[in-house]
């Protein structure tokens, strides 16, 4: 164990008996945690690199250096469509949840009986326990042609003819929305209990309709809430793998399935390049929405 | 809510409204899975045509998402042990020591976070390939570590920053050894945070597909694997039957919890330490 050779007293609150290996303990106590790092996140993504350097043809993997891959996915308009369809349904996605999320969290904190508000946070974050795959499964029964949902809407009489909701987009929309929801409201919420009910109060005694209350004082206070939210649920949504498989029935080909796709065909070059895009929008995206959350906390 | 009104105003009525249609959405895709798992028959219908017990029986006679579950839950246990134990030692060195550049080795130690699964599980996947150790238990072992490790260190970390270090001064001060200071006095006060960082890497461990479907040969797949790979194939209640089962674990589970912590914190702890993580990222 590494723990015993802490050195005693080093550290911002004490200063004595800094020795000479002063560095040792912390380098000691980081060693597992950076050689774990090196060898399952450095060093694949390196390879990962590498492979996207190389050339797919006639069936085998052409180990020499080349560019052609990364040159398909610019000006192949097939890996466009992919690109433009992952970005796409990020986006509705994120829209989707937002929508949903953003009432929700302001229900659980304008709830008045602590009870209710504790079981609506229950009801809200104990579906990320049960496993994807359980949850999309849900959902390719629940949108079936013979589904409750299409059931009841053809008893309402609001359609005649069952909508194919299930292996297609809508269907995937549908379940991401459900399976990033917690992940929206929590930052949400966590914005709105730190606002401070005096500048409500103020609002309110200077005349401002509840309207204008939330318009001027709530949502621009809770919008980095709103925007943290957003970009957790993008960058999801980006990577989301299970639900589009098993909701898609293979109409929905985005970025992440395409990869699967091409690994499992051992068309590694393609797998890389893809996976580099998927990361380089990943990244894109983080950065552009933590622009984002600057702006809206200046506010 | 001001008590002079005594009919609620419309909008609270309406945000009522929508409160219970938004946990209506949340609850229904579980619910439809729970009745679909007691239908009779092979195919998706509604309103169910009878009720039986089969795909209980059915489920009963698979063999391979027995074994799935167990090896799950080892793994889980097993990449949960590693990355508590690391991931408590990293947070703690972060905390507790200055470091040259230590908002960089945070970021980094982080970033596994926001790097979409499917990547990691790709490059994993060739590197394994590559060194050779493809179908070796301890390439699934360091995956599901790595996975996990970023929200042990975000949970910890913060915990561990609002941990009063002067307790531990004391400690030292009166003759405590670093050990047993670190067991008697730092771990009590973080163990509820530990607490989560366990249940929480043991439940991303459990759910993992991504990073595990490169990684598993056909005869030793993880439950998650077993079902997706199962669902692509055959769209029979059985699946319906073994996610009721996961569902009455997890709620099992949210109970105990619930118990545990009090005043159900947990899953807001458990977005907590989500939130934590991601926070760190933006920092």
């Amino acid at each position: 164990m590494a723990a015993d050779l802490i050195g005693p007293r080093i550290g911002p609150a004490s200063k004595r008996r800094r020795g000479r290996l002063a560095w040792l303990p912390p380098l000691l106590l980081l060693a597992p945690t950076l050689c774990l790092m090196a060898y399952a996140f450095v060093l694949p993504l390196l390879t990962f690199f590498r492979f996207s350097f190389h050339k797919f043809e006639r069936g085998r993997l052409q180990e020499a250096f080349s560019l052609d891959t990364y040159r398909r996915f610019m000006f192949d308009e097939y890996y466009h469509a992919i690109i433009f369809d992952t970005l796409r349904m990020a986006g509705i996605v994120t829209v989707l949840s937002v929508l949903i999320g953003y009432p929700l969290a302001y229900a659980m904190w304008r709830i008045g009986r602590p009870a209710v508000q504790k079981w609506l946070a229950v009801l809200v974050f104990s579906p990320i326990i049960v496993s994807v795959v359980v949850r999309s499964y849900g959902w390719t029964v629940l949108l079936a042609d013979q589904g409750p949902v299409n059931y009841i809407l053809q008893r309402a009489g609001m359609i005649d003819d069952p909508l194919r909701l299930v292996y297609n987009l809508t269907g995937v929309l549908i379940s991401l929305a459900h399976v990033f929801l917690p992940f929206v409201v929590f930052p949400i919420y966590t914005s709105m209990v730190r606002l401070d009910p005096t500048i409500k109060e103020a609002a309110e005694d200077l005349g401002a309709g509840w309207w204008t209350v939330f318009r001027r004082v709530t949502l621009p206070l809770t919008l980095p809430g709103l925007v943290a939210g957003a970009q957790i649920c993008f960058t999801l949504a980006l990577g989301a793998f299970v639900t589009p498989s098993i909701l898609g029935g293979g109409r929905v080909l985005v970025l992440p399935l395409h990869v699967y796709r091409a690994t499992a065909d051992i068309n590694w070059p393609v797998a890389a390049v893809g996976g580099m895009v998927l990361l380089v929008l990943s990244l894109l995206t983080v950065a552009s929405f933590n622009r984002l959350l600057r702006y809206s906390e200046v506010r | 809510m001001r008590t002079r009104n005594r009919i609620p105003p419309l909008r609270h009525l309406l945000l009522a409204l929508f409160s219970v249609l938004a946990g209506l959405f949340i609850v229904s895709p579980l619910a439809v899975v729970v009745l679909n798992s007691f239908s009779s028959v092979a195919y998706n219908v509604f309103p169910p045509e009878g009720y039986s017990l089969r795909w209980y029986r059915n489920l009963a006679g698979q063999d391979a998402f027995y074994g799935a579950a167990v090896r799950s839950v080892v793994l889980a246990l097993v990449a949960t042990s590693v990355s508590l134990v690391v991931g408590t030692m990293a947070a703690y060195a972060l905390v507790r020591y200055r470091i040259p550049g230590s908002d960089m080795v945070k970021a980094f130690l982080l970033s596994p976070i926001v790097m979409p699964k499917i990547v990691l599980g790709v490059a994993l996947f060739m590197f394994f390939v590559e060194v050779g150790s493809l179908n070796s238990y301890w390439s699934l072992v360091v995956t599901h570590a790595v996975v996990t490790l970023p929200f042990v260190i975000a949970i910890l970390s913060a915990s561990l920053v609002s941990f009063d270090w002067t307790l531990q001064e004391a400690a030292m001060d009166l003759g405590a050894g670093p050990l047993y200071t670190f067991f008697r006095v730092v771990l009590p006060q973080i163990s509820v945070s530990m607490i989560v960082a366990a249940v929480f890497s043991f439940i991303i461990s459990f759910d993992q597909v991504e990073t595990t479907v490169f990684l598993v040969r056909p005869s030793s797949n993880t439950l998650p694997i077993e079902m997706f790979l199962y669902l692509q194939k055959w769209q029979d209640p059985t699946i319906a039957a073994l996610s009721t089962v996961l569902i009455g674990f997890a709620i099992v589970l949210v109970v105990i919890l619930t118990v545990l912590f009090g005043k159900g914190a947990l899953p807001t702890r458990l977005a907590a330490g989500q939130k934590a993580a991601q926070k760190e990222e933006s920092s």
